[in-house]
């Protein structure tokens, strides 16, 4: 399989910058993990940049008359934000070739969703800029439902998990019974320059991939992992420990493709799926009052379906 | 009628404590209405909720302004004008605070009209649920305060509210229990008056503004600092510097951006601000970083 060796950029937390690109005091949950991931993303961007973020919790990072960023923000609705981010790039272009706007001055376009944008009602817009080849940075925080209005399942709600509208029982004691979008797959049909998953509890990871990313002209998109205490019912304490468990037990793969080309740049130990399952109170029934074998070996089989193709043909996640 | 109005931090229970008063006052054979508000804020960010009891059909709707009873099961928003927690306090109002202070210091701290009573309501059920979860315990003091709510009735409401957003078994009882010791030590007094305040029903009209002005903008940077969400903190994570190896897994973890490196690469907590997630904490390899139990000064 095709692991990316090559000398990094980052080596350890030593080279991680010390500069905060959004202040402390925002209105997101206590130990949020996609702020966190927000926060690491934008020390490697820098100060130069403007967001365009649609609806969902980030927008609440600036809500007036307080604002955290060092940098420009804009607010958009849901289903626009890759067509906000085309207006201002358009924009730049033409006030720099006009000369009203330095060269050096000019910033970063990075378009900020939830994954209910992301994967359903923005989905289109972003189909639209990625073929128009839009000069933009895209970060999406999965945080697996839509978070800000209370919890509801999205697209990239995964099987088996409890959201406020897949509540388990019934019909459907497994909670949600349809799979996660592959929004990966989807975005990397469109062979964009760059591309890459990342996660808050690596980051030396993802600080890498953005400055990797920034070699590029055109789209270049990111989703990181996005642990949600108050969505997913755990302590605000275990944000880093969950993303960990993620990544370790191969749920959540951390990968790049550099124009539709893919490759790992983590592989991970094959931790018994269980040890993910059990730290989040949205997989509960899973395991109480009986254990759900078959949606667990569901859950088990996707992992090793997923990873069987780089790794070769042996269970990785023990099915018993 | 007897109007309620809960306030606490999102997270807290609140919402769920309005229901379960309902709930029992329904099944008192009152007839009850309960509802929250939040603005578009995520857990920690103060929000309300009001339940109206009455023995005839509730007509009135929406915010309660002048409150029979208030919860007050976070002692930090006493001073967040946002919170705005004695908005319409009159002298038939009864004010209970979750805090370890008396009720004379909150008359002399902030001189409020109507009685008020005070318990420490986190020590409960840090004791008896382990969690800060406040939902039952806030709803068996009002329940007490109302005068019309048995120990029975608020049992089964508990019992029917926390399971019905599938609380498991064990940890629903530990809530009856918490919410029995509060409803034990809450004092059994009321204020029956013969003249209710009315609420008011003005309207505020606001007149159609072109973008240009209707749209905000913040030219400031980074002023969220001024929100100092310090005070929404439950434990405290403090650093032994002394044993502190000065890997940096603190500093680079912290979401809120509140742990900064000193010229020596020592880290420094930024306690005005920092939320308490404790993130830092269970990133420590060196396990050199203590949790400790907030207690408020005011
Ligand atoms: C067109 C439209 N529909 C609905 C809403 C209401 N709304 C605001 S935020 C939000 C949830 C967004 O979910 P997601 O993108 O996953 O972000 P999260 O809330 O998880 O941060 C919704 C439905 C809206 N703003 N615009
Ligand atoms: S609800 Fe989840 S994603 Fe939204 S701010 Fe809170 S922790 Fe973050
Ligand atoms: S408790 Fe959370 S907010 Fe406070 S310093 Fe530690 S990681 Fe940061
Ligand atoms: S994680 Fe622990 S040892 Fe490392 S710098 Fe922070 S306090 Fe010191």
């Amino acid at each position: 399989m095709n692991v990316n060796m090559e000398k990094s950029a980052y080596e350890n937390f030593k080279d991680i910058s010390q500069d905060e690109h959004i202040a402390p005091g925002t209105a997101l949950c206590s130990g949020c993990g996609g702020l966190l991931a927000l926060r690491l993303a934008l020390k490697v961007l820098g100060e130069n940049v403007v967001i365009v973020n649609a609806a969902g919790c980030f927008t609440l990072l600036s809500v007036y008359p307080f604002n955290p960023f060092r940098s420009s923000w804009m607010y958009t609705a849901m289903a626009c934000a890759p067509a906000g981010a085309q207006g201002i790039r358009d924009a730049l272009d033409i006030l720099i070739k006009k000369g009203k706007v330095k060269k050096e001055d000019d910033l970063k376009v990075v378009v900020l969703t939830g994954d209910g944008t992301a994967n359903d009602i923005g989905l289109q817009a972003t189909s639209a800029v990625l073929q128009r080849n839009l000069d933009f940075y895209y970060l999406c925080y999965d945080n697996e439902a839509y978070s800000n209005t209370g919890f509801q399942m999205s697209s990239a709600t995964p099987f088996g998990s409890k959201t406020n509208t897949s509540v388990p029982g019934g019909v459907n004691p497994g909670g949600t019974a349809q799979k996660k979008k592959d929004l990966f797959e989807i975005w990397r049909a469109h062979k964009p320059p760059y591309m890459a998953t990342i996660a808050p509890s690596h980051p030396v990871d993802l600080s890498n991939k953005f400055k990797k990313a920034a070699q590029f002209k055109g789209p270049k998109l990111f989703i990181t992992f996005a642990p949600c205490p108050s969505g997913w019912s755990f302590d605000d304490s275990k944000s880093v420990e969950i993303s960990k468990l993620a990544v370790q037990t191969g749920i959540w793969p951390l990968k790049e493709a550099i124009c539709g080309e893919l490759s790992h740049t983590v592989i991970p130990k094959f931790k018994p799926v269980e040890t993910y399952l059990v730290a989040q109170e949205r997989y509960d029934h899973l395991f109480h009052p009986v254990k759900q074998v078959d949606v667990i070996r569901v859950i088990k089989e996707d992992i090793d379906h997923y990873w069987q193709p780089y790794l070769g043909v042996e269970p990785l996640q023990d099915q018993s | 009628m007897k109007r309620i109005r809960f306030h606490g931090r999102g997270g807290q229970g609140m919402k769920t404590a309005s229901r379960i008063v309902g709930t029992a006052s329904f099944l008192e054979g009152y007839i009850a209405q309960d509802c929250p508000v939040y603005g578009a804020e995520r857990r920690g960010a103060p929000i309300q909720a009001y339940t109206r009891v009455s023995k005839n059909p509730i007509l009135e709707r929406g915010v309660i302004v002048h409150p029979d009873i208030t919860i007050i099961a976070d002692e930090t928003l006493l001073d967040d004008r946002t919170a705005n927690v004695f908005q319409g306090v009159y002298g038939g109002t009864i004010t209970m605070i979750n805090t370890h202070y008396s009720s004379a210091h909150v008359r002399e701290r902030f001189g409020i009209s109507g009685k008020i009573v005070t318990l420490d309501m986190t020590d409960i059920v840090l004791t008896q649920i382990g969690k800060p979860v406040l939902s039952s315990v806030a709803a068996a003091s009002a329940s007490k305060l109302t005068g019309m709510v048995t120990r029975q009735s608020l049992k089964e409401a508990i019992v029917r509210e926390l399971f019905s957003v599938d609380i498991p078994k064990e940890v629903v009882k530990k809530n009856v229990e918490a919410a029995l010791i509060c409803f034990d030590r809450t004092p059994d007094i009321h204020i029956d008056h013969s003249e209710p305040m009315k609420e008011d029903n003005t309207f505020v009209k606001l007149e159609y503004s072109g973008p240009y002005l209707g749209t905000p903008s913040t030219y400031a940077r980074g002023n969220t600092v001024l929100k100092k969400t310090g005070n929404w903190r439950l434990f405290k994570p403090v650093i032994d510097h002394e044993r502190c190896s000065r890997c940096r897994a603190c500093f680079v973890h912290c979401p809120h951006s509140c742990i900064s490196l000193d010229t020596a690469g020592y880290p420094r907590i930024d306690y005005e601000n920092c939320k308490g997630c404790l993130i830092c904490l269970e990133e420590c390899p060196k396990k050199v970083i203590l949790k400790k139990r907030e207690v408020r000064e005011w």
